[in-house]
């Protein structure tokens, strides 16, 4: 579906309403489990891209040194990658986590002046609206959930509280992940959160090169991999990056031991 | 200021020094784990810090241990108080440190991604947490620790202390470049982020750029050149 703002009761609707609740099946059977929290975070831009229709869709998370980073993106292109990160700087993204409300602008091009080179980035990497939802908890907003339009894009208000709602389910995944060793606090979860998501970026790097793919399909294969033989992600991407498990294997799927 | 005396310092130990006039606590503490997974203390600030770090070696528990093995900081602003899963994890711990004084503590792992380089702990003899600026001041601190521990094989640690705040540590790039170039040159981890550090120095260029060209497959890394 391209846009959200289809007319009531159409079989576009029903799909969606079904995708909608298989969605929330899944990330309901994933936050009771011991999840992996960098996967839980990109099955949500996943979820994010394929409910609201968006071209693309990434999450942003204060890594409480005045930076936000990027954790979870819906592709592994360098120019979103790009476009996210900027977002230290100045760009919606940043005004969504200063402010702790949802920020949108419907059309880049006709309001390039509030964040000149954030608009030019996303512009030349084909994006034209932009819209960012808070993660929050309480008074404390932790990061965002940043979303991409490559057409102008009122974002519709069902689409506004659906996309609020997947990010307070990110919100959620991070705080709470279980913790094996105690009641962490919030900065321990959210650092354990930011240096899972650098082992899986390393991890990437070695499966690129030694299989001959792009980041996209390492990734891929790395997830599909943990899914298959039930590992958690960030695990898997610390015996790639240290050489205790064949990147081969990981990238054919074969279980290797 | 006593610059003269802080030259001779090392870079540790400068570190933790800052920590403790810029945290508001007692004392500091850097230990290292080398390459064949042993551990040491680097540096302590104080006879009490220089005991939390021995306590945890002779243990082997306590708040440093489980900020290594969990890559995510630890910390217990009140140990009299604690949860009483850090009691059930951390006895002999909780019991060494509060017997000489100990009431607060705060262990920051040094770490990149899979690069476990050691931990950074503090302390403090009054209970209380870290506050928003005193957090994000040690995680700085923590960031160059393990930059400055990484560097130690090289002949100087200031070579590249400009190109890498927090805002280079996030950039995706430059860590997917490190798997690369790991692959490239065949080493560990720690030494293929270290040459793709002095690489973009030797060119004078920001390590973003030079990580982005080799996840573009623009640069590459080959054993002859290094």
């Amino acid at each position: 579906m391209s846009n959200g703002d289809v007319a009531g009761g159409s079989a576009q609707d029903r799909d969606r309403e079904q995708l909608l609740a298989e969605t929330f099946v899944v990330l309901a059977d994933t936050l009771v489990d011991d999840y992996d929290v960098v996967d839980l975070l990109h099955q949500l831009v996943d979820a994010c891209v394929n409910l609201l229709g968006v071209t693309a869709a990434g999450l942003l998370l204060d890594d409480q040194r005045g930076n936000l980073a990027v954790v979870a993106s819906s592709n592994e292109e360098t120019r979103l990658l790009e476009v996210l990160q900027l977002q230290s700087d100045a760009g919606p993204c940043l005004d969504c986590v200063r402010s702790g409300v949802a920020v949108s602008v419907d059309d880049l091009e006709a309001d390039q002046n509030r964040w000149p080179v954030f608009a030019e980035a996303a512009m030349s990497a084909g994006f034209r609206s932009v819209a960012a939802v808070p993660l929050r908890l309480r008074s404390e907003t932790i990061g965002a959930l940043n979303m991409f339009h490559a057409a102008p894009h009122p974002v519709p208000l069902n689409d506004r509280r659906l996309a609020q709602a997947l990010a307070d389910v990110a919100t959620i995944g991070i705080l709470q992940r279980r913790s094996s060793h105690r009641s962490a606090l919030m900065a321990e979860q959210l650092q354990h959160a930011l240096n899972s998501r650098v082992v899986i970026e390393q991890a990437k790097g070695v499966l690129a090169e030694r299989n001959g793919v792009d980041m996209d399909a390492a990734f891929t294969a790395l997830r599909r991999y943990a899914r298959n033989h039930n590992r958690k992600l960030s695990e898997l991407a610390m015996e790639v990056v240290r050489g205790e498990i064949d990147p081969t294997s990981v990238q054919s799927g074969r279980r290797v031991t | 200021m006593d610059d003269s005396a802080a030259e001779h310092d090392s870079v540790p130990r400068r570190i933790c020094l800052l920590c403790v006039r810029m945290l508001s606590i007692s004392g500091a503490g850097i230990s290292m784990v080398t390459k064949t997974g042993n551990r040491g203390v680097v540096c302590a600030t104080d006879d009490v810090s220089a005991r939390i770090e021995d306590l945890q070696f002779t243990l082997g528990e306590g708040p440093c241990v489980d900020a290594a093995q969990f890559g995510a900081p630890v910390m217990v602003p009140d140990l009299r108080t604690p949860d009483d899963i850090v009691i059930e994890r951390w006895p002999a711990f909780i019991e060494g440190a509060g017997a000489v004084g100990v009431r607060a503590v705060f262990a920051f792992p040094l770490r990149i991604g899979a690069i476990n380089v050691g931990v950074l702990d503090v302390y403090r003899s009054d209970p209380g947490p870290l506050r928003d600026g005193q957090l994000r001041a040690a995680l700085l601190a923590a960031d160059a620790a393990a930059l400055a521990l990484l560097h130690t094989d090289t002949a100087s640690d200031d070579l590249f202390s400009d190109d890498i705040g927090a805002r280079v540590a996030y950039q995706l790039q430059v860590h997917q470049a490190t798997g690369i170039v790991q692959v490239q040159l065949g080493v560990p981890t720690e030494e293929a982020f270290l040459t793709l550090r002095a690489r973009a120095f030797a060119l004078g260029r920001p390590l973003v750029d030079v990580a982005t060209d080799v996840v573009a497959r623009r640069l590459r890394f080959s054993v002859e050149d290094e």
